[in-house]
């Protein structure tokens, strides 16, 4: 199987018992508009954890109605964020989204030893697009954590990107391994990575999915080209996610899709025990929905 | 083998360097006996001449230049083919380190310029119906993936010359996993893909694949590894001297493999043997060197 649309997760989630989002430091007017609307259409159960008076004044302002919203009063923003993380790990929720905090104080209670979220993976983000000039949606990662991903890091992306995908429902999700070209190229270590990634697929070193690579952007997401280029590849025209070689071309391959191509995006945090909603405070309140619903469909 | 080289019908004059020893003087007979070959034998006459004789070799018309020691010798017998006097040049009982030097000499020497010198061996074994070529076990310790890269092309060409149009080249490694602990392994990773993508062309490759995955089909379906190679190889390209060079001695000792093997990177065709190759390995390889030429 694969989703076609953002309007496939909502789908998803409607075949699932609702799941629990817990909001951390949730007085922020654009985390909590996207919660409540996601609350409203019934794609999870929330729970906010923050400032009350905050969070209640925001909604005054904004005309959202909290009645029959589970609110729990923290005004101190870290101690807010650290239960909502004991919370997960309690396995009282099963989503986290970040409310108004920053990133690395987050992430820093995710990881924390005692009662974090470790699972002995590496973090990493996935993002995934929908843009009417391709046929499915298409996944790409690592496009806001990893810096320079090394060989090591790439397989570990992989293999988080890949089990989410198998919880949204693909069997053997397509992988292309991005590079500038379809050629390997000595100087081009992204290239190099990508056919070692290729091998260790074929010898079953990295399972459950097709990676192909190098492959450009064209060949990977669309098929005439890479006919035109006479590559046979399996991925080549119908990726299924895009890995990226760095954090730099994803970043701008993401930015350009949501402002040029008008892509709607929704992102989530992979390799903890419950996936993260954590996005920035530019991304806008579809993008923000689009996340939760993302996150509610892959949850166990 | 030595069938299609008789079958071209064109005599190549093979110019030896420092003919002194008697395994040269055997094979060189019999190549010039069987009409593969004219001999140009470089050295000190006396000493070709008693050699010769002693082992019974009657060439009529021996052509022999005089040279006062290997090196010279060796010089001579590149100038004569680069000059066009001679088609192939074969190393006789000079020490491979002179003979190496005339050859790569970038004045006077005989390489293509720029490019990589190694060797290809073929081997024909009793326990298999076809020739199975090894890389390089010979000339590079310790290649790296741009000399790999030229090995793998260097056996598609030699292949190409006995008929096979597509060889089946493994890439030999101790398993077929990909191993940090092998750099082989990445080298191999990425010659696979520049095979998928047809920036090397001609072959069927895949690697690493050990020994059992790359010739036994068995094996193959007892491990469950796909592989295009499918336990057919005709090509084994290995990681270094250290395990080329013992796989075919072993093959020659213990498995009554005979063996033809050639330089790669020259303009034209080089015959280098270690000293202990029988003279039946020896003719070969002169045969081979006419194939080539």
């Amino acid at each position: 199987m694969v989703l076609k649309n953002m309007s496939d997760l909502r789908n998803i989630v409607e075949g699932k018992p609702k799941k629990k989002l817990v909001l951390a430091a949730a007085q922020d007017q654009h985390s909590l508009g996207a919660v409540i609307k996601a609350w409203k259409d019934n794609i999870i159960d929330p729970i906010l954890i923050g400032d009350k008076e905050e969070i209640q004044n925001i909604s005054y302002e904004n005309g959202y109605n909290l009645d029959g919203l589970r609110i729990i009063h923290e005004s101190d923003t870290l101690i807010s964020v650290e239960m909502a993380v004991k919370m997960l790990s309690a396995k009282h929720a099963d989503i986290l989204m970040k409310g108004k905090v920053g990133t690395s104080i987050l992430l820093k209670c995710v990881l924390n030893k005692e009662y974090g979220l470790r699972t002995g993976n590496l973090l990493s983000h996935i993002a995934f697009f929908e843009v009417e000039t391709y046929h499915k949606l298409i996944a790409v990662t690592d496009v806001a954590m990893n810096i320079a991903p090394n060989l090591k890091d790439k397989i570990a992306i992989v293999n988080n990107s890949v089990s989410f995908l198998h919880k949204l429902g693909y069997q053997a999700p397509k992988v292309a391994v991005l590079g500038a070209v379809e050629m390997v190229n000595e100087n081009m270590e992204a290239t190099l990575d990508a056919a070692l990634l290729s091998k260790m697929n074929q010898r079953d070193q990295i399972k459950n999915c097709i990676i192909d690579g190098p492959l450009a952007f064209d060949n990977a997401v669309s098929l005439e080209s890479a006919r035109h280029k006479g590559i046979k590849s399996e991925v080549a025209g119908d990726t299924d996610l895009l890995l990226m070689p760095d954090i730099e071309v994803g970043n701008v391959l993401y930015k350009s899709l949501v402002f040029f191509a008008k892509a709607k995006v929704a992102s989530v945090i992979l390799g903890a025990s419950v996936p993260i909603v954590l996005t920035s405070r530019s991304d806008s309140e579809q993008a923000k929905y689009d996340s939760i619903l993302l996150a509610a469909a892959a949850s166990n | 083998m030595v069938q299609q080289v008789l079958s071209l019908k064109r005599k190549q004059r093979i110019a030896v360097a420092w003919a002194h020893d008697k395994n040269s003087a055997a094979a060189v007979t019999k190549a010039a006996l069987s009409g593969l070959a004219e001999p140009v034998l470089i050295g000190k006459p006396d000493i070709i001449a008693k050699t010769f004789k002693e082992e019974g070799c009657s060439v009529p018309d021996l052509n022999i230049l005089e040279a006062d020691n290997e090196y010279q010798a060796s010089v001579k017998a590149v100038s004569l083919v680069v000059s066009g006097q001679a088609d192939i040049v074969m190393k006789g009982l000079a020490g491979t380190d002179k003979f190496l030097r005339a050859v790569m000499d970038k004045e006077q020497g005989i390489m293509v310029p720029g490019a990589v010198l190694s060797y290809v061996c073929a081997m024909e074994l009793p326990s298999i119906n076809r020739l199975l070529f090894i890389t390089d076990p010979a000339v590079i310790p310790f290649p790296d993936l741009d000399q790999k890269i030229a090995m793998a092309r260097y056996s598609i060409s030699v292949a190409k010359r006995f008929g096979i149009e597509k060889p089946r080249i493994a890439l030999i490694g101790p398993a077929e996993k990909m191993s940090r602990h092998f750099q082989s392994s990445s080298d191999y990773a990425i010659m696979c893909k520049m095979v998928d993508r047809g920036q090397i062309a001609d072959c069927i490759m895949d690697g690493p694949l050990d020994i059992f995955l790359a010739c036994d089909r068995d094996s193959v379906g007892i491990k469950g590894v796909s592989t295009p190679v499918n336990g057919e190889a005709d090509v084994l390209l290995f990681p270094s001297l250290e395990s080329s060079n013992p796989f075919y001695k072993g093959l020659v000792l213990f498995a009554g493999a005979e063996i033809a093997g050639i330089l790669q990177g020259t303009k034209k065709p080089v015959v280098m043997m270690s000293r202990s190759e029988s003279e039946k390995s020896k003719f070969y390889c002169m045969a081979l060197a006419c194939l080539m030429a």
